[in-house]
């Protein structure tokens, strides 16, 4: 028998709650740490898509922004820690926020202009923005940037909907139905997708040369499609498993025919996964760049991709705040999108994916 | 209502054959269990009933019609399963009227049969809720309400207790044996509960690897089981089976003399537990345990043919752990089995050796 020691529970908890204080500010100085090289470009991108003007590299803007930022992101993270009560929370927040906006407004907001944008109303921007320092030769013709928008979501929007629609069919005959091959193509869904798309662009742009799609926005669309495919097959399939027969029985009995089955009863139920796989798809579609890059020829055929790229290629020695702005009209519907669509696309992660 | 009819129906699955010969006939408005522990054959008769599955050879008749090849949504079946299959993105109104909705019902009409069926079973109160909201018996009731409500010829149930708690069970079984006797639909009941079979069903087919081992009454099983497996599958606490030698009117297992009639031959001997009694005649045991059960005490007995199992009406134990008792039981209540048929020995019973 080991002789009883007086313990001193005090002492013990307060030490377990000093090394649960300190493991967490450690925790979330790290992560603000790293958190920061990601933000600050995007943050970046918008303070210089808003302020930079034509012919000037001014970085001053970008640090008195800064100024305010980095504060502001360690003044957040302290309320949250040293709040008590919720009220003390949100109290806190909110004036650790507002103090952030008013700094940023003496700070920054002098510097503010919607001037970058003029690409939105002025097709021919490249040879205004150019002429504003006496160079007037040898722009661009860009197409209007409604119209590479347009393309844009033409290219995603109907990618979507036909991998969507395969997609959903073909995992759901996978799922339920046994037919010879069954095993092997599940493998060769997996495999096709780990080789690199990137290898096959040449004989991919002989095909359609061949077939005569090269330079049509369906051309790329097909190519994408044939892509994106095995992969949303495959997270599909992962949903249909998860369905459970009986409910899909019950409704044939209660006079459903297999399709009606299908539609009213197991649809409903991946329609989690459905939504995971069109976000992803339009996604990718959205921000699709070496295939429309190599097939699409016409500025016509623009997407907004391209329409980065030459923007970049051609005016960004003169006006960076323009190429910016670009970039931020290019960001915002993926950005819109990722956040109506968060909720889902979490429980794709976790409960979707079964083999 | 119809009358369903198994003519040497088989069920092969690639090449496992789970059903090889099928006969049998489902009377009109009769409540009739499917009996079997798991595997047996007895869901897969289900479905071929509710159309799901498609027989691999003989017919399927409804009421003299050949249904092998009728789908399953035009032969009117009502199926209650298992885990209920409620759609779980519809409130129960939309559940229940699901069936309807390919009826081509009239909204009105079909509503007013959604109402009907949803008092029935009681759960016209949660017809806004989604399934997800409900218990599991109230689930159940409305997985009820559903198989109902387009009016089927013939009710099947896919173990529909097995996922209730015990007081649960007790009252669904009423109430869905009170529903039958109320609506008068065929009944196919499937389950490996015996007690659940015993106390709803008219009749009950119990089965074993695709066969049917035996038809009848609840009491026929109980009483006169035709095979071992039978005796052994139905009785609660099970039956004690011992084998033994019959030669010359005597039965010898392992040394204990039964006078025995009509047998000879390797047989076994089934005594059901509470058919034996402590007494002053009979073979020797010593009282090896005791497992009081509420209203009935079960001993576990060693004796010279190994524990066997004896049940006494009452709620307190009149014998002690280490006791030497002697038991005896009524010859009538005794049945005799071929040991190498498996087959019960008609009319042949055993006396309790004085």
């Amino acid at each position: 028998m080991v002789a009883r020691t007086t313990v001193d529970w005090d002492a013990l908890a307060t030490r377990a709650r000093v090394a649960r204080r300190s493991r967490a500010v450690v925790l979330y100085a790290f992560l603000i740490a790293v958190s920061l090289p990601i933000i600050l470009p995007y943050f970046w991108l918008v303070t210089i898509a808003f302020s930079a003007r034509t012919g000037v590299a001014d970085t001053a803007v970008l640090w008195r922004s800064m100024a305010v930022v980095i504060p502001t992101v360690v003044a957040l993270w302290l309320a949250a820690a040293l709040a008590q009560s919720r009220r003390q929370l949100w109290m806190g927040l909110t004036a650790v926020a507002a103090i952030a906006a008013v700094a940023f407004a003496l700070l920054v907001g002098p510097d503010l202009h919607l001037g970058n944008f003029i690409f939105l109303w002025e097709p021919d921007f490249a040879s205004v923005v150019r002429s504003r320092i006496g160079e007037v030769k040898g722009a661009v013709q860009f197409p209007n940037v409604w119209h590479a928008f347009g393309n844009s979501i033409l290219i995603a929007g109907a990618q979507t909907t036909i991998v969507v629609t395969v997609a959903s069919l073909a995992a759901y005959y996978l799922s339920r139905f046994q037919f010879p091959g069954r095993s092997s193509m599940l493998r060769s869904l997996l495999v096709l997708h780990a080789f690199p798309v990137l290898t096959l662009i040449v004989p991919m742009f002989l095909m359609l040369y061949w077939i005569g799609l090269l330079d049509t926005l369906s051309g790329v669309i097909i190519v994408l499609v044939a892509f994106e495919l095995p992969f949303a097959i495959f997270i599909m399939k992962g949903f249909f498993d998860a369905v459970p027969w009986d409910i899909e029985m019950s409704a044939l009995t209660d006079g459903a025919s297999r399709r009606q089955a299908f539609v009213s009863v197991v649809l409903p139920q991946v329609r989690n996964g459905i939504l995971a796989i069109a976000v992803f798809t339009f996604i990718r579609g959205w921000e699709e760049y070496i295939f429309v890059f190599t097939f699409l020829i016409r500025n016509s055929n623009w997407t907004m991709s391209l329409y980065m790229y030459w923007v970049r290629d051609d005016v960004m020695g003169v006006d960076y705040g323009v190429v910016s702005a670009v970039g931020v009209f290019y960001l915002v519907p993926s950005l819109i999108l990722y956040m109506g669509a968060q909720r889902y696309l979490m429980q794709m992660s976790i409960g979707g994916v079964k083999g | 209502m119809a009358k369903i009819e198994f003519r040497n129906v088989v069920k092969r699955f690639g090449a496992v054959e789970v059903i090889p010969d099928m006969n049998l006939v489902i009377e009109d408005g009769e409540f009739v269990a499917l009996l079997g522990p798991s595997g047996c054959g007895k869901s897969t008769s289900l479905f071929m009933l509710a159309g799901i599955y498609l027989p691999s050879g003989g017919e399927l008749l409804f009421d003299g019609h050949v249904v092998n090849e009728v789908e399953a949504r035009d032969r009117n079946v009502g199926i209650v399963f298992q885990s209920y299959a409620l759609y779980p993105h519809m409130s129960v109104r939309d559940n229940i009227l699901f069936p309807l909705r390919f009826k081509k019902t009239p909204r009105d009409e079909a509503l007013t049969r959604v109402k009907a069926a949803a008092n029935l079973v009681r759960v016209e109160e949660l017809l806004d809720r989604r399934p997800s909201e409900l218990s599991g018996g109230q689930q159940q009731r409305v997985a009820l309400a559903r198989a109902l409500v387009k009016e089927p010829q013939l009710l099947l149930l896919d173990e529909p207790l097995s996922n209730l708690d015990a007081s649960l069970r007790l009252s669904m079984r009423t109430e869905i044996k009170s529903l039958h006797a109320q609506l008068g639909v065929t009944t196919v009941l499937v389950t490996h509960d015996q007690i659940e079979a015993t106390t709803m069903a008219d009749r009950i087919i119990c089965m074993r690897a695709g066969q049917i081992e035996q038809v009848g009454t609840p009491d026929d099983l109980y009483l006169k089981p035709s095979s071992l497996f039978v005796a052994g599958f139905i009785g609660s606490p099970p039956i004690n089976l011992v084998a033994g030698k019959a030669e010359g009117g005597t039965i010898t297992v392992d040394g204990v003399r039964f006078p025995v009639e009509g047998a000879s031959g390797s047989v076994t001997v089934g005594l059901r537990p509470e058919h034996l009694r402590f007494g002053n005649t009979g073979f020797a045991g010593r009282i090896a345990q005791i497992e009081p059960m509420g209203r009935e005490i079960l001993y576990v007995v060693e004796t010279g043919m190994g524990a066997l199992r004896v049940l006494e009406q009452g709620s307190s134990a009149g014998h002690s752990t280490g006791e030497e008792v002697r038991i005896g039981f009524q010859p009538e209540n005794s049945l005799v089995f071929e040991t190498a048929q498996q087959k019960l020995v008609a009319g042949a019973h055993v006396r309790a050796p004085i």
